[in-house]
């Protein structure tokens, strides 16, 4: 299976180039386009794994959809395009063992190799982040696809590092993460405007987006007439 | 040397690995830790040089550095600490229990904020509540009488009234008598008192927002004079002057309205404002309601020349009554904790200059025949 980005950075979309046998998991309304030897099969489950209805639950309450549709190429020399839900970049991520803590809407597509779970961040992520308390964990080795609100550009964190919340597109399961404020005060932190913020600590690569959905929604909410 | 290892599974950071990072078949064995990657490439680490962590997104990873920081493995599995306790023969217990610490550290603070956060929670949840109380009663009185009187005939209609004495009976005209006495001291102006006597032998009587004041024979033969009759009445006045009904009403409806806000549902708030209307109104006031009628009823007795010892000598009266006839005290039940409230009108008492009293002139034998007969 080979991939190619196209359009990037500002309304990325993903061409997947299928060989007979080709599996491909992706976000259910990911599909943009494909060829006639695909067949598409729609389950709560990630393919050859466990899974179910708990499952399908549990991506649920992370963001993600409750069925999973699973491309798989019947012919040689196919081709299908996804593309994200939101205006922004897409990125390849090669797991090989480890996991990926993925926020909520990041995840697009992964293939067969690699399973999708829901792993539970804490109370305080949630409440005082804005951010959601259940993630989505990739883990196994293969090839692993997000999309990011605005561009997406990654971090090699050794020690420290602050985002803030919104920002986070996914993370090896290397880093640990917790809320902090931002500046020394907790007045000071709200007052510049950046409120508590995502602490990393350890190593491992970090997947940062450039704008974060949450305040376009402030943005855009008070202006939309109520239905 | 000993040959007892273990493996797990867990990874290794190596700037000599590709990308930096790799999955690895980490073994411990009497010596220290040995990575091994897919590729074949060998990272050891010997216990002496072993610098532990703890952290990853689960908080339960277990990393562990050599000394000059080239080679990090991590691993999460669940017996990675207990094996590197053992196998290390107690080199790295100093370091894993410096790191369990650190873990219950973070749980307890994470403790102290969940708990004050839920005390906060719980005040705010009081101090609601109560502001909710607060607001209604102010909306309440704000409200015109008319709104009394409206509820009042509505509930009214659900009170069986086929056993009522016409207008000129004189049990009737001695009730109106009573309340004419007791009217000019009332909390309010300008509410028009009706007067119902039914002849039924239940020991109640009540009063319906806006006015309108039930009185069964079964309480005016149980009562013993005029002026404990007049107890009796004063305090269902007090009920209706100090708009109890509304407030009842209104309060339930602002709790219900509060929930309502939150859970976003609005549709059953109608439904439900016209059935309280017409039960809680008739089941019973609460007991805050009932302690304020005693104290307005005693105070609007006072104010009229009669004794309010009458009204807790009614409640005494009663109380050695029940337990004869307790289906017939029906006006005990909605009025609990006699001896609680004689002892407070008594405290009343002591507190307000005295004064003397006078008897009502009215024909109380005459009524007590008529009943009887």
């Amino acid at each position: 299976m080979k991939h190619e980005l196209l359009c990037q950075p500002a309304a990325t979309a993903i061409r997947f180039s299928l060989e007979q046998g080709d599996e491909l998991t992706c976000e259910v309304g990911a599909m943009i386009a494909m060829t006639k030897g695909i067949t598409v099969e729609t389950t709560s489950k990630s393919r050859g794994g466990s899974g179910g209805i708990m499952k399908g639950l549990k991506r649920m309450f992370s963001g993600e959809n409750f069925f999973l549709n699973h491309f798989t190429a019947q012919q040689p020399n196919q081709s299908l395009i996804i593309g994200p839900t939101m205006l922004g970049d897409c990125i390849h991520h090669s797991l090989s063992g480890g996991s990926m803590i993925v926020q909520g809407s990041s995840w697009v597509a992964s293939d067969s190799g690699i399973q999708i779970d829901t792993t539970w961040q804490g109370f305080s992520s949630a409440f005082f982040s804005g951010e959601s308390m259940f993630w989505v964990k990739c883990s196994g080795a293969g090839n692993l696809f997000l999309s990011s609100y605005g561009a997406i550009y990654s971090v090699d964190v050794d020690g420290e590092y602050t985002v803030d919340s919104g920002h986070i597109v996914a993370f090896e399961d290397t880093l640990q993460f917790r809320i902090g404020k931002a500046g020394k005060s907790l007045i000071g932190s709200f007052l510049g405007g950046e409120g508590l913020v995502c602490k990393f600590s350890g190593r491992g690569k970090l997947y940062c987006q450039t704008h974060n959905p949450p305040s376009l929604g402030k943005l855009l909410g008070p202006k939309l007439k109520p239905r | 040397m000993h040959d007892v290892s273990q493996d797990f599974f867990g990874g290794v950071f190596s700037d000599k690995i590709e990308g930096g990072r790799a999955a690895a078949k980490i073994s411990i064995n009497s010596y220290g830790l040995v990575a091994e990657t897919l590729e074949e490439e060998r990272f050891e680490i010997p216990f002496g040089e072993c610098q532990l962590d703890k952290g990853g997104a689960s908080g339960r990873m277990i990393f562990c550095r050599n000394s000059d920081r080239s080679i990090t493995l991590f691993c999460e599995e669940r017996g990675f600490p207990k094996a590197l306790e053992t196998l290390s023969t107690g080199a790295l217990s100093g370091q894993l229990r410096a790191i369990q610490l650190k873990q219950r550290g973070h749980e307890k603070t994470f403790l102290f904020w969940l708990t004050v956060g839920s005390v906060m929670t719980l005040i705010a949840g009081v101090i609601g509540y109560y502001a909710l109380i607060a607001a209604t009663q102010a909306a309440v009185a704000a409200l015109p009488i008319s709104i009394d009187e409206n509820i009042g005939s509505v509930a009214i209609k659900s009170v069986d009234l086929h056993a009522r004495l016409d207008a000129g009976h004189v049990a009737t005209k001695l009730v109106n008598d009573i309340v004419k006495e007791l009217e000019p001291h009332s909390a309010i102006k300008g509410l028009n008192f009706r007067v119902m006597v039914v002849d039924e032998p239940t020991v109640n009587a009540f009063a319906l927002p806006g006015g309108q004041i039930v009185v069964y024979t079964g309480l005016i033969k149980k009562a013993k004079s005029a002026e404990q009759l007049a107890g009796v009445i004063a305090h269902e006045m007090a009920h209706a002057t100090l708009r109890h009904g509304l407030k009842g009403v209104g309060q339930s409806l602002g709790i219900i309205a509060a929930i309502q806000l939150v859970t976003g549902d609005v549709g059953g708030l109608l439904a439900l404002s016209t059935q309280l209307a017409q039960e809680s109104i008739l089941t019973s006031y609460s007991r805050k309601s009932e302690t304020e009628a005693d104290l307005e009823g005693a105070r609007m007795l006072h104010e009229a020349g009669i004794d309010p010892k009458n009204m807790a000598d009614f409640f005494q009266m009663l109380e050695k009554l029940e337990g004869d006839i307790p289906d017939l005290l029906a006006w005990i039940s909605t009025h609990p904790q006699h001896a609680d409230r004689i002892a407070r009108i008594e405290d009343y008492q002591k507190q307000i200059p005295q004064k003397p009293y006078r008897l009502l002139e009215l024909p109380w034998e005459e009524v007590q025949n008529q009943l009887a007969n």
